[in-house]
């Protein structure tokens, strides 16, 4: 659906004529029904890839496509539903008038545009702040208009970019809940993000940049796999033999009953059982670093 | 979703914003002036003719009425960043910018008819609303409103360009016309320049309306620089790359 072929932008500063390469030889196709993460440390590439995703910018070279249309064409007919970091919005407006005219512009239809609106601010607890104009949201706040403006118009392709930057916990879990109900066979979701627990969990593939260059492509499904090797966390009540069972177990020094456990997932089962066989009470078992961070620390080394 | 793609669907909005703003603050002054008119009748005995009121008020405020009505359309939505919210939906930025501006010219285009009203009622001297008046206002729109929306492109001040540059227009256009009549000759740079600036001098409420080729100039370049502003605003980079 969205086809990144080669693409590269390069910014030249008018005066001194200095060269910023954001974005080089960029390749790298998104597919209806897949939920797509990118990820990377400030100044990678990010936000320049969503402007040429969205057709805000033209690329230096290279070409990127959404359905065989150039991104302007694309999203001039059917929109994109677009959260932006920094959500940028009249100050002045209202809550329930600025879903009004976006779902307008959107192209919801009259009959439906009412019931849109009640149900986007009721799905993002923004009931309470009806009254309030968009200067008088909290950050937080500010940042759940800016999704439901973005998701009122029902789109095919939904750009999140740090969706939830200023969220607290509580609405930083219902933002998940709400991604995942955004899943569809027909629509491309596409998450830009620091939060590298936050693509874990919702992205079935991520791409990690660095320095404007495509480091690689992490796939969910093998992050899936019990083959990889991980660094996990392990605790028990007491101090049970855990190195007799778990032989790539090297203990934390500070806490007493943890283990540092270097093993496969399936390593790690059948030494779990082992040891709970024995009688030993498990405390905690948790990964102490995702796959994807083991990857994103790897390709920003590069 | 079957997706409502009427082109107008968002006029009303774009109208709710100019009645709020710039009409409310067109309206203010239509009753306001005719009300310290009708104060200084009681003074000094005698009131002008509306026509009087109305030539002299569009020959003093048109410009400024007509950048308040269209100033910082493009370059305020971009210096705003709201141009990411506006244009990742279904609409194309040349045809937004257009309704906006249309919208601009109405609402210039009701100051002389709210004033004229007001005045009639407070005066009963008539309106001072004629043919000449309203085209002279129209054509002060098409002309400064997209040479507005032109620099729009530009800068989030383009009310401040437009206002510099059509005060320098009207200087030279002077100084041309006065180096006529006194036999002086000017730089041939200064001639061509005043000849390439956009006419503003040639808008004026207080002579007939134009015709013939001066009108034809202030028409082919109000239709050629609203052209111009349409086309850029919507092949441009709209943003600028990181988060601004």
């Amino acid at each position: 659906m969205i086809r990144f072929e080669s693409a590269s932008k390069r910014y030249v500063s008018l005066v001194r004529r200095r060269r910023v390469d954001a974005l080089q030889d960029f390749s790298l196709e998104m597919h209806r029904g897949e939920v797509v993460g990118i990820a990377g440390p400030n100044g990678a590439g990010k936000s320049t890839l969503i402007s040429l995703m969205m057709g805000f910018l033209q690329p230096t070279s290279g070409q990127i496509t959404i359905d065989g249309r150039s991104p302007r064409a694309y999203v001039e007919r059917e929109g994109v539903g677009y959260l932006t970091e920094l959500v940028n919005l009249p100050p002045q407006w209202k809550v329930p008038a600025t879903l009004q005219r976006m779902a307008v512009l959107s192209g919801v239809p009259r009959a439906t545009r009412q019931a849109a609106v009640d149900a986007t601010i009721a799905r993002l607890g923004l009931g309470e702040h009806a009254a309030k104009s968009v200067k008088q949201l909290s950050k937080g706040n500010l940042q759940r208009l800016g999704l439901g403006q973005a998701l009122i118009g029902d789109f095919e392709i939904v750009v999140l970019d740090e969706p939830t930057h200023g969220l607290d916990p509580l609405w930083t879990q219902r933002f998940r809940d709400v991604v995942a109900e955004l899943r569809r066979p027909d629509r491309v979701v596409v998450i830009a993000s620091h939060n590298l627990d936050e693509l874990e969990l919702l992205a079935d593939r991520v791409a990690i940049l660095n320095n404007g260059r495509l480091q690689r492509v992490v796939e969910h499904t093998a992050a899936s796999t019990g083959a990889a090797t991980m660094a996990w966390r392990v605790s028990f009540e007491g101090t049970p033999d855990v190195a007799s069972a778990l032989p790539g177990a090297l203990e934390v020094v500070g806490r007493p009953g943890t283990w540092r456990v270097i093993a496969s997932r399936a390593e790690l089962s059948s030494g779990l059982a082992i040891l709970l066989g024995r009688g030993a009470i498990l405390v905690e078992c948790a990964p102490e670093e995702s796959r994807l961070e083991t990857e994103f620390r790897a390709a920003v080394a590069q | 979703m079957t997706r409502d793609r009427s082109p107008l669907r968002y006029v009303p909005w774009l109208a709710l914003d100019i009645v709020k703003v710039q009409l409310a603050l067109f309206a203010t002054v239509a009753v306001g002036l005719p009300l310290v008119i009708l104060r200084l009748q009681k003074s000094m005995g005698t009131a002008p003719e509306a026509a009087v009121v109305q030539s002299g008020t569009f020959t003093a405020v048109l410009t400024i009425a007509v950048l308040m009505a269209i100033g910082g359309a493009i370059g305020g939505d971009l210096k705003g960043g709201y141009y990411r919210a506006w244009f990742s939906k279904p609409i194309s930025p040349w045809w937004y910018y257009l309704q906006r501006w249309l919208l601009g010219g109405i609402a210039v285009l009701l100051a002389p008819l709210m004033l004229g009203g007001v005045l009639a009622l407070v005066l009963h001297r008539g309106s001072g609303i004629t043919g000449d008046l309203m085209l002279t206002v129209a054509l002060g729109y098409l002309l400064v409103g997209s040479a507005c929306l032109l620099f729009s492109n530009f800068t989030a001040r383009d009310w401040l360009v437009v206002f510099l540059l059509s005060f320098m227009q009207q200087r030279l256009a002077q100084v041309v016309e006065a180096s006529g009549n006194f036999g002086v000759t000017l730089p041939t740079w200064l001639v061509w320049l005043e000849k390439t600036l956009p006419p503003f001098h040639l808008i004026n409420a207080m002579k007939p309306a134009l015709h013939g080729n001066e009108l034809l100039h202030v028409l082919g370049y109000g239709v050629a620089m609203l052209a111009a502003a349409l086309v850029i605003v919507q092949v441009r980079p709209l943003g600028s790359g990181g988060r601004a």
